[in-house]
């Protein structure tokens, strides 16, 4: 027994000794490692948490470049309302957009050096073009008639590049697709690609058994990409992986960075989250220079509000709620019970008790987010129907479609009582908190209904997308690019599609066709084809691209494929404590990662 | 004799491995859900156009397993023979036993440190609260572990980090070492693996303290009416050889406990990992489900069950050893 006491004894010594060492020669918490600019110290909201097995390889899921930081694209989106292609500098310094967009000539900084010394180069940015032709994206395609492929990549000098767009199908995105590209150096990954690849892109892009071979070789390309893993981190980014733990990874200042003498903190650290609850935490205790947005809790909210230096910065999101329907299933097939349940759903109580920071009610239903909204739609957004609360044009409505009410409840037109059922995934708090308000709403005005949670949310798409559900919350109005927006209510979700240019329409139920959606509808008496409308937002611009933008807006606030219930807001947590020069309120920059703050040379230690 | 025991427990260990890796193969691949979809969605929330998306998600696919489930399941068996358990779906182009072993260290060591700590601490008090049942320090021990056996360990857990998250800040409550250490053989690395361990370590070990200290007192109070030991208290042989007489045979059974509760390791800790961020198989095992990477949780499911059948093995052999009774088949008379 005296030994075991002894053992005991010995361990618990062992601890609190070592605990006191590892508390002597800490760094202090959070900031100035006693050199330079600081220790910046924020979360990766755009990956799933930290991976010490991931490979530095910003194609790569789960891989170790971090966007901003040590994952440098072309040029940097700014978060604008209607215009997708205004940026700021990133490896391009500087670009020409042809008029008709039908090419785009870039210019690399002159004095950009990877990391590792060597001059980041045009040929680099031909190289990556190539690896980005094995990953997917709108410019650099490889399926024949994708609409703003780019046809030709040129280098034209040592730091210039021109990219021209196949204009047999063209896009408006097209000039974003290529500026979203990462950049990576040719001198690491030369192995991961053959020197003919660009023979078998030419190739790829015919027709016939050859084209074809070509193109599975390019796709059979796209694992050895993902799964490339360079030995070290070179970057030309403002920073450079130092190393990581399963719980935090360490930037250091890459000096050959161009605007280096501008960049902040000479050291980022990056913590891991497995879930919203540990970034509340992070944020209380102060730990955070800056963290992006994170559904939160009002009496959390209060709690982060209290910590010194902590603050909010809120800007645009272009992203939307929508309570969706699956017209495929009755009565949600009647345009009139669409518009009855709108009538019903009090937007602003319904946000307020939701997404109280995150959120603000929707204007009305119209697909796309307020701010745009009323940029692109000018003085017709106030014409459009606000479906404000109204229990009399409800009933009107209800009636309409034949529904009827007996003792105070709602039924079918054939008399069997009326179960509205809306289905939202368990994990998503605001969404739950968002349907269980919108229920009891619809309990006042006598239907019976009820939320049902889905376990998760891949779950959660599998079945809405097999259309078992009658209603759930879909994302909406994601921008700023409008055909992106409206893809989301006449896109695959609700039957149509584009192939070899073609837009086609698959019936209620098949196809992905969830949403249950007809072909035509009915809009100010006049058939429209909604998803051939879609579709032409992908060529077209100006003026038409708003007579279109018009056209559809009308057209989803008087169909209501959803009813739109609240519009985002981007609000990020900034902790001045340690560094300042963080975006303003409302801020073109707010979508972009802390890391871009940081390069473009806002972000300074206090 | 113990060769012949040893192979009869090898030969249905891998007949039980053999079954329940089958039987998670298919409940595995049943499991509905399409990670694929909830990756596009978040890659359009990002604000990257729908086709491209849809193209960066195909990628992915190619690391899924292809054919009809039988040829899946032969080209999994077939893998394993050759202890190759497939690519993950999470982190492609890295093997699920890359990542399995890279997670199964953050597991071992906590668990195995609040296992041993519970143990010791648990033994000891035990025998305490045996030997002063009728007194105050017996009945305070008792109802501490009768509490601590009923508390699950996600309350516990909740309650720590709770604690040392507000009122308390002095210990980190998420995650595994501070970064700013360089890692290795050094007292600051060290000090910062055992700061960050030592919530998870309680938390084990104050949730598995009850058991320990519950299953010594009632195995003590036993022993202490065995026949044997009122014999040696009649021939009045010394009270400190008594007690040791009493805790050597009171102890048997608990070690069969702490051997099957070593099988556990692997999978025994996956609320304290969700709670405190502490990436071990606990973790990445919610994570392959979120993700639906079922190569990955075969692996984890097979790693868990291959501990407990050694475990269950090692338990078996080694009570033969320190029971003679067991040994020379009087155990099972």
């Amino acid at each position: 027994m005296k030994r075991l006491a002894a053992v005991a004894a010995l361990l618990g010594l062992a601890a609190v000794t070592a605990c006191s060492g590892s508390t002597g020669d800490k760094p202090a918490a959070g900031g100035g490692s006693g050199s330079g600019g600081g220790l910046y110290t924020t979360i990766d909201g755009l990956k799933p948490g930290l991976d010490v097995n991931g490979p530095i390889n910003p194609w790569n899921p789960k891989g170790n470049s971090f966007i901003g930081l040590n994952a440098m694209r072309l040029a940097w989106s700014k978060n604008h309302l209607t215009d997708p292609n205004q940026f700021y500098p990133g490896i391009a310094e500087s670009w020409e957009i042809a008029p008709d967009n039908s090419s785009i000539t870039l210019h690399l900084h002159p004095d950009n050096k990877w990391s590792d010394g060597k001059p980041v180069t045009a040929e680099d940015v031909k190289f990556s073009i190539a690896l980005a032709y094995t990953q997917g994206s709108t410019a650099f395609a490889i399926d024949p008639g994708a609409a703003g492929a780019a046809s030709e990549v040129e280098v034209v000098d040592d730091k210039t590049v021109k990219i021209t767009q196949d204009m047999d199908n063209p896009s408006v995105t097209f000039v974003r697709g290529v500026m979203d590209s990462y950049i990576v150096p040719q001198h690491v990954w030369s192995s991961v690609l053959s020197a003919d690849f660009w023979d078998k892109l030419k190739a790829a892009r015919g027709e016939g058994a050859e084209a074809e071979k070509a193109r599975e070789e390019i796709t059979a390309l796209s694992e050895k990409v993902l799964a490339f893993a360079p030995p070290k981190d070179v970057s030309a980014g403002p920073f450079t992986l130092e190393r990581m733990n399963p719980s935090e990874a360490l930037l250091v200042k890459n000096k050959n960075f161009y605007n280096a003498a501008n960049v902040g903190p000479d050291q980022v650290k990056l913590l891991n989250y497995t879930g919203n609850e540990q970034i509340w935490n992070y944020l209380i205790a102060g730990k955070l220079d800056n963290a992006p947005f994170t559904a939160v809790p009002a009496d959390v909210m209060k709690r982060i509000s209290t910590t010194p230096g902590n603050g909010v910065v809120k800007g645009y999101s272009p992203v939307s709620l929508g309570m969706a329907f699956n017209q495929s299933k009755k009565p949600y097939d009647n345009v009139h019970v669409r518009r009855g349940l709108a009538y019903l759903i009090n937007r602003d109580e319904i946000t307020k008790i939701a997404s109280p920071e995150g959120g603000t009610p929707a204007v009305t239903t119209t697909g796309i987010h307020q701010k745009p909204a009323a940029e692109w739609l000018g003085a017709d957004l106030a014409a459009l129907e606000p479906y404000k609360l109204d229990a009399a044009k409800a009933e009107e409505e209800f009636k309409k479609a034949g529904l009827k009410k007996d003792g105070g409840k709602w039924a079918l037109p054939d008399g069997t009582p009326w179960k509205f059922t809306v289905n939202v995934p368990a994990p998503f708090s605001d969404w739950v908190s968002g349907a269980k308000a919108i229920t009891s709403q619809l309990a006042e005005a006598g239907i019976d209904a009820e939320v049902v949670t889905t376990a998760d949310y891949p779950l959660y798409l599998k079945e809405l997308a097999e259309g078992k559900y009658d209603v759930g919350f879909w994302l909406i109005a994601l921008g700023p690019a409008p055909y992106n927006i409206y893809q989301r209510l006449y896109g695959v979700s609700n039957g149509w599609s584009i192939l070899g240019g073609k837009v086609k329409h698959a019936e209620p139920g098949k196809g992905g066709n969830w949403m249950g959606g007809p072909e035509t509808i009915e809009v100010d008496g006049a058939k429209v084809n909604p998803g051939e409308l879609t579709a032409q937002l992908n060529s077209a611009s100006g003026d038409e691209q708003k007579k279109i933008i018009g056209q559809l807006a009308k057209a989803a606030n008087q169909d209501l494929p959803v009813v739109q219930l609240w519009d985002y807001v981007n609000t990020q947590f900034v902790n001045t404590n340690r560094f300042t020069g963080f975006p303003e309120n409302d801020s073109d920059l707010l979508r972009q990662p802390s890391g871009v703050w940081i390069q473009l040379g806002m972000v300074k230690k206090q | 004799m113990f060769a012949r025991r040893l192979a009869g427990h090898l030969a249905r260990g891998l007949v039980m491995i053999l079954v329940v890796t089958t039987v998670s193969f298919f409940v595995i691949r049943s499991v509905p859900g399409d990670p694929m979809a909830a990756r596009y969605e978040k890659l359009v929330e990002q604000g990257m156009s729908p086709v491209a998306a849809q193209r960066a998600v195909e990628v992915l696919y190619g690391f899924a397993p292809t054919g009809g489930l039988w040829q899946q399941y032969v080209d999994y068996m077939s893998g394993l023979l050759r202890l190759d358990l497939g690519q993950s779906l999470m982190v492609p182009g890295v093997g699920v036993s890359t990542v399995l072993f890279s997670a199964a260290k953050w597991t071992v060591l906590p668990v195995l440190a609040g296992t041993l700590l519970s143990f010791l601490v648990g033994v000891v008090m035990g025998v305490y609260a045996a030997i002063r049942r009728s007194g105050r320090l017996g009945d305070v021990l008792a109802i501490s572990g009768s509490l601590l056996h009923g508390v699950p360990q996600y309350v516990l857990a909740l309650l720590l980090g709770a604690v040392f998250t507000t009122l308390l800040p002095i210990l980190p409550t998420s995650g595994t070492a501070d970064i700013m250490f360089e890692p290795g053989f050094n007292a600051g690395y060290i000090g910062s693996l055992i700061e960050y361990a030592t919530l998870p370590v309680l938390t084990y070990a104050l949730a598995s303290y009850g058991g320990w200290i519950l299953a010594m007192k009632s195995s003590v109070v036993t022993v202490l009416g065995d026949d044997f030991i009122l014999a040696a208290e009649l021939r009045g042989i010394k009270r400190g050889i008594v007690f040791r007489y009493v805790a050597r045979n009171a102890i048997l059974p608990l070690f069969t406990i702490l051997a099957l509760s070593l099988g556990m390791l692997f999978g025994g800790a996956i609320f304290i990992e969700r709670i405190f961020n502490y990436p071990g198989l606990g973790l990445m095992l919610i994570d392959g489900i979120n993700n639906r990477d079922y190569a990955l949780m075969g692996g984890a499911f097979l790693l868990i069950t291959v501990a407990i059948i050694v475990a269950n093995i090692v338990a078996d052999l080694f009570y033969t050893v320190i029971d003679p009774r067991v040994r020379s088949g009087e155990g099972a008379a």
